[in-house]
């Protein structure tokens, strides 16, 4: 027989339950202010120790490099006293890309080109957070490398080197006597290209020490430094992506260019000529910078125990004498001064383009605050453009095509700051549509973007219209100061245009050695592009052909950029 | 009878919930409450360990690492308890600063048991400033715990061969009065009597703000050129001498990041950086095999005639953040780096031994393998510079931020 239960007995349980909760309720509460209260235990359990993978954000120059040891590294199998592998993961990024990232914690350490870098992101950290303490912590050097002017042999020779010492003064004196003569260096969001822009400004104020912020702003200055960019045949991502270009595509039309010694190594190993080295390190007798490649802890707030641990073992294994090794072996100087560089091994040799004994003096670096007036007031300096994107419409670029391509249109417009650059747009279907008309991005950089945001696919392809319109426009213009490029992007095959491949390239041919040259750098987006006429286009007018697709259109628009 | 059956019930869920709560809780908080109290009941060994967190100034560091990894690794106990020794570099004005603005004491950065910093001269520095805070010093000056050094160096011209040859012919002494002529010569080395391809004359200072050998250098200077050992507030802020100092400062190639380690950066980047600078001498001995492997001319040292040393004092943290065992653990550890296997070691890293029973030339000595270069074990004609009071650092620091770190 059932036992039935009172309403006393109910109660009583649902008095009991609602004490029981009451009970719990209060014990957590004093379990966790008696926890905030007392000290803490001594030892630390193993979760609090956090995750073990360190992200280091490192320069472009150094990929080789830095591949080869993060694997070397991972490969070691270390691990954490909680038990945790030990990895490094590493992330390519120019220095001002990477100075923007550390502001936002997305790397605990990194290792750009130049310890100028380290400085500039200190302020940037003390303007951003208002702290005393700086964000750049422990750091080391495993590698350095002094900027030279990388010049072709016979280029060199010719200069009289190295009999004779050339200088900066000597390179941007023959850059303004001889039209034919081209040289370029990567703009100042890199150490070798910020060098380059400081010799300038050293040169136009006269002085080879003491750079001051007047000095930079001064209008003589700017004059001088200005005539030389205007010799500047064009700009580019960087030194790495320089020397990957010559590599695959031959020397152009560049006689001299700035960057690492390393990369002369790096080159001349790569072209492996036997008669003597392709490219010679010139050590400018004004004096040079290094990239010194440091390699530093960040000391951001979410920094775990792991990988303050990671970081320091990495150094060890970065300044281990085998790693050491091959830091010298990939062309750079080792900071382990007892390996010598005139060793059997070593590719520190005149074969090579070099020479261990140079340079024998150096550019004074400024104050930081001097570095930065250099660097924004380059942009007033640099050799100015007028660009026109050329946009394909066509049907084909219906839906995610189109949406990448106009994301990728506005981080191009975006990354060039100066705003006396000269942008327009045009867009070709069926037809070509002036979108907006070429203007300094000062004036028209929001109608870019609201252009940018309308347009809209459908239609045929008429590719080489498009181009010749922008073409025509630029040779109208008639401006020889500044450089004059098209940037066309297409995803399809040419099947709607009045002018046939033949004529357009005859005109280019025709206007860039009687009119105005104009550079056209061509983008096959996605596989359908035709790649053979766009390789045409881009040779006839001294440019390049890039392939895209929706995962990369925006990085190369970027990358274009920089040209300009 | 059912009722007493329910009641029986209902006390023996309260009584288990009451006991289950009062475990949990107790179980938590108790080891805590006993860990700050005395020996816990059932011990955990890892717990029995005394940590013993040194701060270290830069230039001893290496040496002081190796041992504290010597010193562990040999297992040495108090009172049964095993030591523990982390050294933690930072150069003796960073740490000061940290001292001063009360940085240390945090969940990720607890109290240092010790600190060695450079210069005595430091921790009376950072006694003044916990003077006011606390009202007594926090490091002391006599007793069992006073600070001790544990080795000695002291600041030394080191400049390339080939440069100091010309400048000797050209000035017959080095000195700071020469090294600023030389350092402000417009046509540069050629006027000077050097090779057109040296440039101008580049001087080596590490970064003041970065480096406790910056500042010793610009108190070496406005030594020599007041010609006294004692420097205070109105030699520094001199007009005649802020323009002499800032003509001098001209002539460094390089303050930036750079800037903290300088004969390693001397040794690194060789003459194209800097010809010479007035350097620590352990640091210039330490570099002299290196310099010699990576560029064709060799560093000779020459002894200034006012001499500013580091004395690098042991310095245990006197305030309560630190136990008395973690105090007496870093006692233990002091013992041992002043040992006289210890302090060889230290010979061998070019500092000069504390221990008055450790001689400076024996087989492996720095100061012997480098006489041929300048180096001497026995210091001439010095007269010390006289450590300078808070007052001139302060004075010469900010003169350095408003008219060299923004040049």
């Amino acid at each position: 027989m059932r036992r039935r239960q009172t309403p006393g007995t109910v109660a009583a349980l649902v008095g009991l339950l609602t004490l029981l909760v009451f009970v719990f309720v209060g014990c957590c509460s004093c379990w966790g202010a008696l926890d905030k209260l007392l000290p803490s235990g001594r030892a630390t359990p193993p979760t609090a120790r956090g995750q073990a993978t360190l992200r280091l954000a490192y320069s472009p120059e150094k990929e080789p490099l830095i591949s080869e040891l993060v694997v070397g590294f991972n490969a070691l199998g270390l691990t954490t006293p909680d038990g945790q592998p030990m990895i490094v993961e590493a992330v390519r990024l120019e220095p001002d890309l990477m100075i923007q990232g550390a502001l936002s914690g997305d790397f605990q350490a990194m290792t750009p080109d130049s310890s100028i870098w380290l400085d500039q992101l200190d302020r940037a950290w003390q303007e951003q957070t208002g702290s005393e303490s700086p964000l750049v912590g422990q750091t080391e050097r495993y590698a350095i490398s002094p900027i030279v002017i990388a010049m072709w042999a016979d280029v060199a020779q010719d200069m009289g080197y190295p009999a004779q010492p050339v200088g900066w003064l000597d390179l941007l004196a023959r850059a303004q006597s001889d039209s034919n003569f081209g040289w370029s260096h990567p703009s100042t969001t890199t150490a070798s290209g910020l060098l380059a822009t400081l010799a300038e400004f050293y040169a136009g104020a006269g002085k080879t020490r003491g750079l001051t912020e007047e000095d930079v702003q001064r209008q003589a200055t700017l004059d001088y430094v200005a005539a030389i960019e205007k010799t500047v045949r064009h700009y580019g991502e960087g030194e790495w992506a320089l020397v990957q270009r010559l590599l695959s595509e031959g020397r152009g039309d560049l006689d001299a260019f700035v960057c690492q010694e390393q990369l002369v190594i790096y080159y001349n190993r790569q072209a492996g000529s036997s008669a003597g080295p392709a490219l010679v390190a010139v050590y400018p007798k004004e004096g040079s910078l290094w990239e010194d490649h440091p390699l530093a802890l960040l000391e951001t707030p979410d920094l775990t125990a792991n990988q303050r641990l990671v970081f320091g073992r990495f150094v060890e294994y970065l300044q281990s004498p085998e790693t050491q090794t091959r830091v010298l072996a990939h062309g750079y100087r080792p900071t382990d001064l007892s390996i010598p560089l005139s060793g059997p091994d070593s590719p520190f040799t005149s074969d090579l383009g070099v020479d261990p004994a140079q340079p024998q003096t150096a550019l004074q670096v400024p104050a930081p605050a001097v570095v930065q007036v250099v660097q924004d007031v380059w942009w007033y300096t640099k050799r100015h453009t007028n660009v026109y994107l050329v946009v394909d419409t066509s049907g084909s670029m219906e839906g995610e095509k189109l949406e990448g391509a106009k994301e990728a249109l506005r981080i191009f417009v975006e990354q060039i700051k100066g705003d006396m650059e000269r942008v327009g747009l045009i867009e070709f279907a069926s037809d070509v549509y002036d979108v907006v008309e070429m203007d300094e991005l000062g004036r028209n950089r929001q109608a870019l973007m609201e252009g940018i945001d309308g347009l809209w696919a459908g239609g045929d392809t008429a590719l080489l219209d498009g181009i010749k319109v922008a073409y025509d426009r630029l040779q109208e213009r008639g401006d020889t100061e500044r450089i004059n490029a098209i940037v066309v992007m297409t995803d399809g095959l040419e099947n709607s245009s009045s002018i046939s491949l033949y004529e357009l390239i005859a005109e280019v041919d025709v206007g860039n050695s009687r009119g105005v040259p104009v550079i056209i750098f061509c983008i096959a987006y996605g596989d359908d592009a035709d790649m053979n006429t766009l390789r045409q286009i881009a040779e006839a007018s001294g440019g390049d052909v890039r392939r895209g697709d929706p995962e990369t259109i925006r990085q190369l628009y970027k990358i274009l950029s920089t040209y300009f | 009878m059912t009722m007493d059956r329910t009641r029986l019930i209902f006390f023996v869920i309260i009584g288990v919930a009451v006991l289950v709560v009062v475990c949990g809780v107790g179980i938590s908080v108790l080891p805590r409450i006993t860990g700050s109290l005395g020996p816990s009941p059932t011990p955990n060994p890892a717990e029995e360990t005394l940590e013993v967190r040194v701060v270290c100034a830069l230039p001893v560091e290496p040496w002081v690492t190796e041992a504290a990894k010597q010193f562990n690794a040999e297992g040495h106990t108090l009172e049964g308890h095993p030591i523990h020794v982390e050294i933690i570099p930072m150069d003796g004005l960073a740490a000061m600063g940290r001292y001063d603005r009360e940085e240390f004491g945090t969940e990720d950065n607890p109290y240092p048991t010790a600190w060695i910093p450079d210069s005595r001269y430091l921790v009376e520095l950072v006694n003044a400033t916990y003077k006011d805070l606390r009202g007594r010093d926090v490091f002391l000056t006599d007793g069992e715990y006073r600070a001790r050094p544990i080795a000695v160096s002291l600041f030394a011209w080191g400049i390339y061969a080939s440069r100091e040859e010309v400048l000797r012919q050209k000035y017959g002494e080095i000195d700071w009065r020469a090294i600023h002529d030389a350092a402000t010569a417009k046509g540069g080395w050629p006027e000077l009597g050097g090779e057109p391809e040296w440039g101008y004359f580049k001087l080596v200072v590490p970064n003041p703000n970065k480096n406790v050998g910056g500042l010793a250098a610009m108190v070496a200077a406005a030594g020599e050129y007041h010609d006294k050992n004692v420097i205070g507030v109105e030699d520094v802020t001199d007009p005649a001498f802020q323009e002499w100092l800032g003509e001098l400062m001209g002539a460094v190639t390089d303050f930036s990041s750079l800037g903290a380690y300088s004969v390693e950066n001397l040794a690194l980047f060789g003459y194209s950086m800097g010809d010479g600078g007035q350097l620590l001498e352990s640091d210039l001995l330490v570099n002299m095999q290196g310099i010699q492997t990576r560029w064709a001319d060799p560093l000779v040292i020459v002894y200034p005639k006012y001499v500013t040393w580091f004395d690098f004092p042991f310095t245990v943290w006197m305030g309560p953040e630190t136990t008395a065992q973690e105090k007496n653990a870093a006692l233990e550890f002091e013992k041992y780096l002043l040992s006289p296997e210890v302090q060889q070691q230290a010979v061998k890293r070019g500092l000069r031994p504390a221990n008055p029973d450790v001689p400076l030339d024996g087989p492996d000595s720095l100061f012997v393998k480098w006489q041929s270069q300048g180096a001497m074990v026995i210091v001439p004609r010095s007269t010390a510079m006289r450590s300078p009071d808070r007052d001139v650092l302060l004075a010469l620091l900010r003169w350095f931020d408003l008219n060299v770190a923004q040049r």
